[in-house]
């Protein structure tokens, strides 16, 4: 009751003017729709992240166009630390594929918190029952195997890879995250895509094969899905997901977010979520993430300008 | 032969999808897409265009009949429409709140003008209430936000 | 499955649950007995209670209101003689004279346990064929996707009861709609009007809240101003005991009409867009063709009140199959829920069912739990309802507009959809003033990008345009299309020919 009759005196009453931040629910703009594997990451977070800033972490899912809807709308909020915004490199190939406008430095980064390995993964209505299968028949058939991807996004990105490394030609069809991806090649609509270790209940299943991943070594998870390097084919990609706020925010907030974010990423709780979605728990402070981020961004420029998309 | 309403608003359709057509020549494709963003919103716009004019030749045609006339209270409907149109407007500056609480009062009053001190409190009561009970559950209990002001930061 | 239904049985009884899936169940009834309140409306305002909570709660609030919604609609149909909903209008026919012949219990009673059957039956095809069709769904292409849309919109604007050439430009109008602003393959700028919020393209619930709440407000103003109540013929202390035996028997006896009833309820529910009225209207209609006594119908005998309550009751059921399987609204409450399951981030869809076992089977235990729930709403509040529905409408339009514009606002925090909500409300009530079907046309806002992503999808995988028709799921689906299209010219006709059309009739 004393709860209530505060709530309702909070409602009723302005706030004070320059009340410590947080000091109203905060949204959390995830650029694709639930359920894809963003959303499976940062949902275990939010809450923990809530945990540590005090006030409620709400997720908004604004997916559409490879994610940049999404992206504009977290870089045309107000940069006053209640709007955060969860990125992964897609950022930057949308951008330098000339896809949207926005790019990293429209933001100021708080922390990065993960890095999935990308996994090649066919559709179980493809005849391979190998890498090398697939790419005898790929040799066969330029342009003829179909891969589901976000346009200009890292899943687009990494099968171009793999293309550039092998001499192999795709087609590529528009879907639109993970989800979409998943329900195409289930059906057969395409041959390939570029999913991750969350589907591997499906591959257990029978439902999906996984041809190749693309980390250093074997991951622990899957043990025997080999690797791409092992395979003689010298590609490495992982998709790297962080949180930032729109440029402008004023230093207390971000110093506040950021020892939050920290404080967060590093529960116990969080690996344990991570170990479910098949990611790593990677954690880079900001003066680190901002680094990296400078470094991601002239890696994918350049790979967008091997790959032929460079738009800039 | 005249047209009827249905007729003016062929038109209307018609040159609306004309005019949007004409705005898709301007768009670029894209190379990693074969088709390019104009080329659906073409054959939509197109088959509009062509059901709308098919509108307007059989309304030319058609023999027309005087209705029943029903009497309807214009006036009151774009005057609702207008002061739901200038609560939009205010609700960014002066916050959910308040905008609310006005909003609420001034279409009550319209509809059934309140006689009496009576009725007029009554009015004011179902305002506040619907203001802030709506502002209580939705930002405490359903953790969804609501517009504050810009003007009022409230 | 049975396992599956049974832990959804389960899980759903938990209070958290429970707790939703109730007050939805109350306001559908409540919303459902208010004329002038569709269940639509009802559901639009329920729809901004939802966002905060997780979505299996949301969805059994909505479950709720649409199964209370479809049966609320009776209480004022019998008792006043006005349809609750247009879901009721085919009730009153047989319920209102039943009620002045001295018998309001047994009429309410028998419309609340056929509602309850009729449901209940929705419920076993609901849960029996979805899985089965989003196997087939599955199974489905680019091309099938894409033509299946097509056949959707084209089979509602064709089966409105305006004019077939309107109800298509409807249909087009609201495929116009989803060109504006972005292309949704890559987000590209087209046709934004230099209006800022067009942008990022419209989103289609702020349009449908928009269309519907306005259209339907808006309406009542015109028509009143506002200011007339409900008085008049109400009885306050009318008597509504009745056996509860005899009348569930006197259901129950007519076990093959019972089944029929429910399955054009059903077969309607599963047809996109048309919604219960039409699924009411057909199965009175029907009952009277079987019927050994025709000439009885519209004096007050129980087989009028049983067809219309049974098959919009199980029209639910058949709207929800549409839904989950192929992510195509059956009826514009429906396209809210959709809207809300998107607002999770949730696609409906061939693999709903499959992805989200926990919140496919949820659903179904919430629609069969919703029943006895509505039941109990009933017996213990009926004679509330007649109070609730003599509350003013002055008080009432302004706080559903407000809601409204949360609904709209809460989406995704911007005034954006506040300002789409507007335009389409004055954009939707002019559209019901010139004589425009609104089914069709938010169907077309509702598809529209899918259909032209899908449109993508084809010609990437494969340049050859001919595969729409050669392949045959596709083709047969286009050929239907045209079939429907065809067979709406032929019933026009025919319908001119015995009357004169009737003007800017509006259902929703």
């Amino acid at each position: 009751m004393k709860k209530l009759i505060a709530g309702a005196l909070a409602a009723l009453l302005p706030l004070a003017a320059g009340a410590a931040y947080p000091e109203r629910p905060i949204k959390l703009i995830v650029p694709w729709a639930a359920g894809g594997d963003t959303d499976n990451i940062f949902r275990p977070f939010a809450p923990l992240l809530q945990k540590q800033l005090g006030e409620t972490v709400v997720i908004a899912n604004v997916g559409g166009a490879s994610g940049t809807r999404g992206a504009k709308e977290a870089k045309d909020s107000p940069p006053d630390g209640y709007t955060l915004y969860a990125v992964h490199d897609y950022i930057h190939s949308t951008y330098w594929a000339g896809v949207a406008d926005v790019n990293y430095t429209d933001f100021e980064p708080i922390c990065l918190i993960s890095s999935t390995a990308s996994v090649l993964t066919a559709s179980p209505k493809t005849p391979w029952k190998s890498w090398q299968e697939f790419l005898a028949d790929a040799k066969k058939r330029p342009g003829q195997i179909t891969v589901g991807a976000t346009l200009a996004s890292t899943s687009h990105f990494f099968p171009a890879l793999i293309e550039q490394a092998t001499g192999v030609k795709f087609k590529y069809v528009s879907y639109e995250g993970l989800a979409p991806r998943m329900n195409a090649i289930l059906g057969g609509h395409v041959d390939l895509t570029d999913s991750n270790l969350t589907q591997k209940g499906k591959v257990d299943a029978g439902q999906l094969k996984f041809l190749a991943i693309a980390t250093e070594k074997r991951h622990p998870e899957m043990p025997n899905v080999p690797t791409l390097k092992e395979l003689g084919v010298n590609v490495v990609y992982d998709v790297n997901r962080g949180i930032m706020v729109p440029k402008g925010a004023p230093a207390g907030v971000i110093a506040k977010l950021e020892s939050s974010c920290a404080a967060a990423a590093n529960e116990p709780a969080f690996a344990q979520a991570m170990k479910l979605q098949g990611t790593d728990v990677r954690y880079m402070g900001r003066p680190e993430y901002a680094k990296w981020l400078k470094q991601n961004d002239d890696l994918n420029r350049n790979l967008a300008k091997d790959l032929g998309l460079l738009k800039r | 032969m005249k047209l009827s309403r249905d007729g003016w608003a062929g038109l209307v359709v018609l040159a609306a999808s004309l005019v949007l057509s004409g705005l898709t020549l301007e768009l670029k494709a894209n190379p990693l897409v074969p088709i390019g963003p104009g080329f659906y919103p073409r054959i939509v716009l197109g088959v509009t265009a062509l059901l709308a004019a098919l509108l307007v030749v059989t309304d030319w045609y058609a023999a027309k009949k005087a209705g029943p006339k029903v009497p309807a209270d214009y006036a009151a409907v774009v005057v609702q429409f207008a002061v739901f149109g200038i609560y939009v407007a205010a609700l960014p500056w002066l916050g959910f709140r308040i905008a609310t609480f006005a909003y609420v009062a001034v279409t009550n009053a319209l509809m059934d003008p309140p006689r009496g001190a009576r009725q007029w409190t009554r009015a004011a009561t179902i305002a506040l209430a619907s203001a802030l009970a709506t502002y209580f559950v939705f930002e405490h209990y359903l953790s969804v936000l609501l517009p504050r002001g810009r003007w009022t930061d409230f | 499955m049975y396992e599956l239904l049974a832990a959804g049985l389960v899980n759903i009884a938990q209070v958290k649950y429970l707790l939703p899936l109730f007050f939805g169940t109350l306001a559908g009834v409540v919303g459902g007995a208010l004329p002038g309140v569709t269940i639509t409306m009802t559901i639009i305002v329920v729809l901004p209670f939802t966002f905060g909570l997780d979505p299996l709660q949301g969805l059994a609030a909505m479950t709720g209101v649409y199964v209370g919604g479809s049966a609320g609609g009776l209480v004022t149909a019998v008792l006043l003689g006005i349809p609750g909903t247009p879901a009721a209008i085919a009730t009153v026919f047989d319920g209102h004279p039943m009620a002045k012949k001295g018998e309001p219990g047994r009429a309410i009673w028998l419309g609340v346990w056929a509602s309850f059957f009729g449901g209940l039956l929705g419920g076993v095809f609901l849960i029996g064929a979805t899985a089965p069709l989003a196997a087939i769904a599955l199974q489905f292409g680019p091309w099938e996707f894409f033509s299946l849309f097509i056949l959707a919109v084209s089979m509602v604007a064709g089966l409105t009861e305006a004019s077939l050439l309107k109800g298509l430009i409807a249909g087009g109008l609201g495929l116009i709609v989803t060109v504006l602003g972005s292309d949704p393959v890559m987000g590209q700028e087209r046709l934004t009007l230099g209006i800022d919020f067009v942008k990022g393209g419209i989103d289609f619930l702020p349009v449908l809240i928009g269309v519907f709440a306005f259209a339907q407000i808006m309406g009542e103003i015109e028509r009143s101003g506002g200011k007339a109540q409900l008085a008049g013929s109400l009885e306050r202390g009318v008597k509504l005991t009745v056996s509860h035996a005899k009348v569930i028997w006197e259901i129950l006896s007519r076990p093959f009409q019972l089944l029929w009833f429910a399955f054009v309820g059903v077969l309607i529910g599963v047809l996109p867009a048309i919604g219960a009225s039409a699924a009411s209207m057909m199965a009175y209609d029907q009952a009277k063709k079987i019927s050994r006594r025709p000439e009885k119908f519209g004096s007050g005998i129980p087989e009028g009140i049983i067809a219309s309550e049974s098959s919009n009751n199980a029209n639910v059921g058949g709207s929800l199959v549409t839904i989950m399987a192929f992510g195509i609204p059956g009826d514009s409450v429906t396209a809210v829920m959709l809207g809300a399951l998107t607002i999770h981030g949730i696609q409906s869809g061939p693999l709903f069912i499959s992805q989200n076992p926990q919140l496919a089977y949820g659903i179904f235990a919430a629609y069969l739990l919703a029943h006895p729930i509505m039941v109990l709403i009933l017996a213990l509040g009926a004679r509330w309802m007649l109070r609730i529905v003599t509350l003013p409408k002055a008080a009432l339009f302004p706080v559903v507009l407000v809601l409204c514009v949360i609904g709209a606002y809460a989406l995704n925090n911007t005034m954006a959809n506040v300002y789409v909500l507007l335009v389409f409300g004055v954009l939707g009530y002019l559209m019901v003033k010139f004589g425009f079907p609104l089914a069709p046309f938010i169907l077309g806002v509702i598809l529209g990008d899918q259909i032209e992503i899908n449109l993508v999808r084809s010609i990437m995988t494969d340049s050859n345009p001919w595969l729409f028709i050669t392949r045959p799921i596709s083709g047969g689906l286009l050929l239907a299309s045209v079939l429907s299209v065809l067979f709406a010219l032929w019933q026009h006709r025919r319908m001119q020919k015995k009357t004169a059309a009737a003007d800017g009739d509006s259902d929703f």
